[in-house]
């Protein structure tokens, strides 16, 4: 009898199985009429996100992010520029995001994923816009030497949601970043002082240009969150098989102090309502406070 | 963007690197301790975790040392439109690094070529080819930090990987390279090791059957070298095979519960 149940099971979870691949958009309607996602969450409650600090040694500052299954691991490694002339005292940042074959089976090697310079571009305007760095603390010798952060993202695994993920592990490297000490040479080159270094010892006599700017003041921290819109549903958090379902997404970024910086609907097929819009936001205003605290806890320890 | 490749070609990193041959190897070879403190005859430790990438049908993190990578595996699937008709499966093999996997290495991490080629030759001899006719497996690495020995370590995590998948294959596959700096011999050599090495040995074998399936030899070696290489090599991929199956026990038992 056990058998038969057991079988009967089986055979039952096939079915279901089946009926989410054949009708995923009725499979997934039949769920959120429950106001339940396949994978057990409420509508509007993201994943679990971890946060950690500091993973690649040979980067200047480093962060991964985990939203879900979603990962990112994002570093920064300081090079020094020339400023140019219309802003001789401030630095720059150069952010990528890449997406290696790795990360989802839709990416092949040689073909950079469509997704990809489209993330890359929208991180680096809300990096420029939000106000979160001061370009003036990255100056080195103002006219002759400043910082150039070059940050790059890759995602490991892509399960949705690329951009929050993204701009998480990128704000949390800025704050894990360490700017190291360096002095100016007689050929007029920045160098690293790294204590222990023989052939730097000449060097380390002279005064180091940057003793007390080692860490960035993060003035103004962007956090987003991504919704599905579908019909009269918002759903926070959209997993890859969600996102390849329902296609009007919503991704809006907003800063410390709750104001938006960035809002985003790029087309799809559902028109998003003024109440739709509120809910979004509301629902991204919850998620920063989430962000917030895991980010705190980060910088305790 | 654009002013980002403006800038690229002017920017430049302040670290000193030290590209000078230690001076220790003149004579007294035995008191040369290596940078991270091991034996010459000593591995890195070894971290191994399969399940990596769920968008993946297979994939493996190792991390030994400094040396960080990822391999997903995908696949079985469909070949490319333009590949002809095969009674026996397709690996296609690609090895690619971050921006930030060196500190030498610029921002020119992309594609890597050569590895991508020796992936591929090292594991075809393990994969049963026959067992998914027409199709392809993927077998996709990213080194996320290069810590010397590169090349071994995507060997043998891709092999973990295709384990992870599923993939048929007659052994697991496992690799390690050895470096001959003066007279003596270091397995595992890390990159301050294998930038002033005077050869490299690496060999990728099936342990428990005992058959290479690659073994490349360069720069200078003398034939008692080469055997102790060998044997050192066989010791320590048998002993790498072993933690392999260890973690893909406890896979198993974890997914079981």
């Amino acid at each position: 009898m056990a058998l038969v149940d057991s079988s009967q099971d089986l055979s039952a979870e096939m079915e279901v199985d089946a009926f989410r691949r054949l009708f995923p958009l009725r499979f997934f309607e039949r769920h959120l009429s429950e106001s339940l996602r396949p994978d057990g969450r409420p509508l509007g409650k993201a994943r679990d996100t971890i946060v950690n600090l500091g993973l690649v040694s040979s980067a200047d500052g480093s962060a991964l992010a985990k939203i879900g299954s979603t990962t990112m691991i994002a570093a920064i490694r300081m090079e020094v520029m020339t400023p140019s002339l219309d802003s001789p005292d401030e630095g720059c940042i150069a952010v990528e995001f890449h997406m290696p074959p790795i990360c989802s089976p839709t990416v092949r090697p040689g073909r950079p994923a469509d997704e990809a310079p489209v993330i890359s571009k929208r991180l680096s305007d809300i990096i420029s816009s939000c106000d979160m760095i001061d370009l003036k603390e990255l100056c080195l010798v103002s006219g002759k030497a400043a910082w150039m952060g070059y940050l790059d993202i890759y995602c490991l695994d892509a399960d949705g949601a690329l951009f929050d993920a993204a701009l998480l592990s990128a704000v949390a490297a800025f704050s894990n970043l360490q700017i190291p000490v360096v002095a100016l040479n007689d050929n007029g080159r920045i160098v690293a002082i790294n204590g222990g270094q023989e052939e730097n010892a000449s060097i380390r006599e002279k005064e180091a240009v940057n003793k007390e700017k080692r860490k960035l003041t993060l003035k103004n921290i962007p956090f987003s969150l991504t919704c599905i819109l579908h019909k009269k549903y918002i759903l926070a958090d959209p997993t890859a098989e969600e996102e390849s379902i329902m296609d009007t997404l919503v991704t809006v970024v907003l800063d410390s102090s709750d104001q938006i910086v960035s809002f985003n609907k790029s087309g799809g097929n559902a028109l998003a309502g003024s109440s739709a819009i509120k809910s979004c936001v509301e629902l991204a205003k919850k998620r920063g406070k989430e962000l917030k605290e895991i980010l705190g806890e980060m910088d305790i320890d | 963007m654009a002013a980002k490749q403006g800038a690229a070609a002017t920017t430049y990193s302040p670290k000193i690197m030290a590209r000078t041959r230690p001076p220790i190897f003149k004579g007294s070879d035995l008191d040369w301790t290596r940078p991270d403190g091991r034996g010459f005859h000593q591995c890195r430790p070894a971290l191994l975790q399969t399940g990596a990438v769920s968008a993946a049908s297979g994939s493996a993190y190792a991390e030994f040392g400094n040396t960080k990578v990822i391999v997903s595996v995908f696949g079985p699937r469909e070949s490319k439109k333009a590949t002809s008709y095969s009674d026996v499966g397709r690996l296609n093999c690609n090895v690619s690094y971050t921006n930030f996997a060196s500190p030498t290495l610029g921002s020119q991490g992309t594609d890597h070529k050569e590895y991508s080629s020796m992936l591929h030759k090292a594991l075809e001899g393990v994969i049963m080819m026959e067992t998914f006719p027409k199709t392809t497996v993927d077998v996709f690495a990213l080194v996320l930090e290069s810590g010397g020995s590169d090349l071994p370590v995507v060997i043998s995590c891709a092999g973990l990987a295709l384990a992870d998948a599923g993939i048929m294959m007659y052994d697991l596959i496992t690799a390690v390279s050895v470096s001959c700096i003066g007279k003596s011999l270091m397995i595992d050599p890390v990159t301050e090791e294998e930038g002033c090495e005077d050869g490299s040995f690496m060999m990728t074998c099936m342990p428990s059957r005992s058959e290479i399936t690659q073994l490349t030899i360069t720069g200078e070696w003398t034939t008692p070298n080469i055997n102790e290489a060998m044997q050192l090599c066989v010791d320590a991929c048998s002993k790498l095979g072993e933690i392999m199956r260890d973690c893909l026990k406890q896979a198993a038992s974890a997914s079981d519960e």
